[in-house]
């Protein structure tokens, strides 16, 4: 079709105001699922690293130090939390993983929530540190920690222990927030 | 022309990644395993689809200075339509191919059918063509992915082969990607000139 300032002028518009109905549209329709699937994806996080509970820790979540805490309760008495911790010092950059730890302080399980790590090395964090009855697991434990390369008890991933410092940094910062927050309560 | 062979030239003759060589950053960024690899060539393939429909029902109505802004918003619409579709309903999915969805704006492949293709000929045969060049690419993204997720991980679509211990690293990474890559377009052309 001919170029002229009318015709383009007019096609553009009628363009982009079809184009922008049309997002509106689907965004009407997918803006509540996506919040459900974000927040389902959340609570099952908690789930997995958390001991048995029957509150909503999702709902009543603080900030300590910065770190956001998901308190854990059963029958009205308070069984564990979970921390949402970061490093920035993982081979790609931030890591975000989620702590889970019961009342007496030991850690019960974690999630790693975000990484840019390393596929086949750093990015093995998520299976590599929960195996017990091995030197790498960190389940159980109620003291910082620190990996064999530094001197520390807990043997890093092979090829990765740039990864593994930072996760052993999250879960540090982690215990100490939660430290706090028990102290608080 | 009929739309058939246009589909089965889309596979073959203009195979996006084995012949014309479009859209190497989703090629290589997303095939560290056969299901990222698919699932990648499938959001390509439903945008193209819709994509390549939509410029050709508009190709007569178009001015021509304006064209390429015109197929850039018809294209970029249909990504993010996706893009909230896949966070709405599959958010594994979402979360696993992450930034190359909202990238598949910027995809070569698009781009090119839209106006090397759809904006010259009907809505039909588009669509053909969306589906074939969609399909070529699905079906390269998930070769290489089957490729480099075997050798580095001794896994097939995430069934295990041979022990994980034993796969050569190499392949999972931006390198292996390169290699298994230039591997499978001297194969895929040797194939085709026999």
């Amino acid at each position: 079709m001919k170029s002229n300032l009318k015709t383009m002028t007019i096609s553009l518009t009628v363009l982009t105001v079809l184009a922008g109905a049309a997002l509106g549209i689907v965004n009407f329709f997918t803006a509540d699922p996506i919040a459900e699937a974000q927040l389902k994806a959340k609570k099952e996080a908690l789930a997995a690293v958390l001991p048995q509970f029957d509150n909503d820790p999702y709902e009543q979540c603080t900030t300590v130090e910065g770190l956001s805490v998901y308190p854990a309760a059963s029958e009205g008495q308070a069984v564990g939390a979970a921390v949402e911790s970061f490093s920035d010092n993982g081979f790609g950059g931030r890591v975000t993983i989620l702590f889970g730890f019961d009342i007496a302080g030991r850690a019960k399980g974690y999630s790693v929530l975000s990484h840019s790590e390393t596929p086949g090395l750093g990015a093995n964090m998520q299976t590599w540190f929960d195996d017990e009855g091995t030197s790498h697991n960190v389940i159980g434990t109620s003291v910082p920690l620190k990996v064999k390369a530094d001197g520390g008890e807990i043997d890093a991933m092979a090829g990765a222990t740039i990864s593994s410092r930072a996760f052993v940094e999250a879960l540090n910062k982690a215990r100490s927030v939660f430290e706090k927050f028990t102290a608080q309560q | 022309m009929n739309a058939l062979q246009v589909i089965v030239d889309g596979i073959v003759k203009r195979n996006p990644t084995f012949v014309l060589i479009l859209g190497m950053c989703p090629t290589l960024g997303t095939t560290s395993s056969a299901l990222t690899g698919m699932s990648m060539g499938l959001a390509t393939m439903a945008v193209l689809i819709c994509s390549n429909a939509a410029v050709s029902a508009i190709r007569n109505v178009v001015p021509d200075k304006v064209r390429i802004p015109v197929f850039i918003t018809v294209i970029a619409s249909f990504v993010t339509i996706l893009q909230m579709v896949m966070q709405a309903w599959a958010p594994a999915l979402y979360s696993s191919l992450g930034i190359f969805i909202p990238l598949i704006v910027v995809n070569c492949i698009l781009l090119g059918r839209a106006e090397a293709f759809a904006s010259r000929n009907s809505v039909l045969l588009s669509a053909a063509d969306g589906i074939g060049i969609g399909a070529g690419f699905t079906l390269a993204l998930t070769a290489i992915g089957l490729t480099r997720e075997f050798l580095g991980t001794g896994a097939v679509f995430g069934a295990q082969i041979f022990d994980g211990r034993y796969g050569a690293l190499l392949f999972i990474l931006a390198p292996g990607a390169f290699i298994v890559l230039g591997l499978l377009i001297a194969l895929f052309n040797y194939i085709k000139k026999r």
